[in-house]
């Protein structure tokens, strides 16, 4: 299978004043992300899910190991164009309406006739009513339908989601978990990460487990489910924390 | 061009809507405009002040505006973490920077100009004709502004505002005494100091270069080689800014 996403050996620590010793965030994280698949990167709080992706999209580098996004260095302006990226808990310029804010997305992804697939895209994740409305004004699910609808705006090959069903209620998240399933049936590739398991758990052909930096376990869903109780299934979120326990 | 284009725009429009704005500019706008009641204490210097009061009302009014606006410039979008979805566009970052300074910098050329008529209207109200000749003072003003607003963007690119802000001030306060820093180099005995003052005035930006308010308002003759020497010393400051900023924001992370 091609390799969308493939990190090798990544350590990354940091320190938050100069005083204090640096804290190792990620352990010789190692992973590899198919082309055309869903991928749920799972872990509690603070276990280097965010971390992890910041250097996928390359805004912190790592301290060692190598990245490689379709065989390319992740800053490369190539795997950019390919890319489409939601941050955790997104901020965005308040003073633009849903639509100027998702024109600018457009020109900087070099999209030039935007007009209408913005307008499509509005309509897509449910906020055709708020087209003019200031980002100011958007309610916290709102944020995170706009910041899917700006990972979407240029048809990236390969969408990163940094807990995008967080802040959205039932409908929303049924709408973002659709149109998760629907990149996958485009071809393209989707690595999100999640707390919510069930929705995980509905999504995903494969997941990784994340704990405090280390990659504990990879691999597909319900394979993993079935090794988790040998007798029955059992449901990801049992087995999520059975796991946590087992490295506690 | 596109997607440097759509920097400018969103800067332009972001610090458009900064209320802090709106107040620099009624408080300039008021303080020309009052300039006409200082007649009766101007002694028959009144054209005289009209012409410098207004010139450097607009001059404070755009180092003010480059000052505060220039110096949250990046670090509020770091902060804001507003830059994660525009940095992770297939946009480089010296096109973030270039846009960034060129939204500031022509919305500050437009309230700048827009003084410019406000200060002429003031001067045709007072004495039946316009002073066109005071326009001259606008680009040298806007030279000084965008070595002023590369400071900015320099530092606002590694540091907090509150330290971009102070040395914006310093920046613009040497600057100005930029002759003095010479005569005190030509003057001093002691080596060091001598080699140290040099070194600052030729390394610190003179921003007297670009001070032509003394020269228009008392009808000075201008000089097109100082004037050619202030263009290309302006320019050729501010680009070597940028590119400063540039390399340090390519470097930079955000956690």
């Amino acid at each position: 299978m091609d390799v969308a996403i493939e990190l090798k050996n990544i350590c990354r620590s940091f320190k938050n004043h100069f005083w204090q010793n640096k804290k190792q965030v990620l352990k010789d994280v190692s992973l590899k992300i198919y082309k055309g698949e869903i991928f749920g990167f799972l872990g509690p709080n603070g276990a280097g899910k965010t971390t992890t992706i910041k250097i996928i999209t390359g805004l912190i580098r790592p301290d060692s190991g190598s990245i490689k996004i379709f065989g390319h260095p992740a800053n490369a302006l190539e795997v950019k164009k390919r890319i489409g990226f939601l941050p955790e808990s997104p901020y965005f310029y308040e003073h633009l309406t849903g639509y100027e804010f998702l024109k600018i997305s457009a020109l900087l992804s070099n999209q030039k006739d935007y007009k209408s697939g913005i307008l499509g895209l509005l309509e897509k994740v449910g906020l055709k009513h708020a087209v003019r409305l200031q980002l100011r004004k958007y309610s916290r699910g709102m944020l995170q339908r706009i910041g899917i609808a700006q990972a979407l705006v240029a048809e990236p090959e390969l969408l990163i989601l940094d807990e995008p069903l967080t802040g959205l209620d039932p409908i929303g998240r049924k709408e973002i978990k659709d149109i998760i399933l629907e990149q996958k049936a485009k071809g393209n590739t989707v690595f999100f990460s999640s707390h919510i398991l069930p929705d995980a758990e509905a999504v995903c052909d494969r997941i990784g487990i994340i704990i405090d930096g280390q990659i504990i376990k990879v691999g597909e869903l319900n394979k993993l489910l079935k090794k988790g109780l040998k007798t029955d299934e059992i449901s990801l979120e049992d087995w999520f924390v059975k796991q946590i326990k087992r490295n506690e | 061009m596109n997607r440097i284009w759509a920097i400018i725009e969103n800067t332009f429009k972001e610090s458009l809507r900064q209320k802090i704005l709106l107040l620099l500019v009624i408080f300039s706008i008021l303080l020309i405009v009052v300039s006409i009641f200082l007649e009766p204490f101007a002694l028959g210097e009144a054209p005289r002040i009209l012409r410098d009061f207004g010139l450097a009302v607009s001059a404070l009014f755009g180092v003010l505006v480059v000052i505060i606006i220039g110096s949250t410039l990046i670090h509020k979008d770091i902060e804001k973490r507003t830059i994660y979805t525009v940095i992770t566009k297939p946009v480089r970052r010296s096109e973030i920077i270039i846009g960034k300074f060129l939204g500031l910098l022509l919305l500050i050329i437009i309230l700048v100009c827009a003084m410019a008529v406000i200060q002429q209207l003031v001067i045709f109200f007072y004495e039946s004709s316009f002073d066109f000749s005071l326009l001259i003072a606008i680009p040298f003003l806007i030279l000084e502004i965008m070595i002023l607003l590369g400071i900015l963007l320099l530092f606002s690119s590694f540091s907090s505002p509150a330290l971009s802000a102070i040395m914006g001030i310093l920046f613009f306060i040497i600057g100005h005494a930029s002759p003095d820093l010479k005569l005190f180099a030509d003057q001093v005995k002691i080596p060091a100091m001598k080699y140290l003052a040099y070194g600052f005035y030729y390394i610190l930006p003179n921003l007297e270069n670009f001070n032509l308010r003394i020269d228009l308002v008392h009808k000075l003759p201008l000089y097109p080689d100082q004037i050619l020497f202030s263009v290309c010393y302006g320019l050729i400051y501010t680009i070597f800014l940028v590119y400063l900023a540039i390399i340090i924001f390519q470097r930079r992370e955000f956690k």
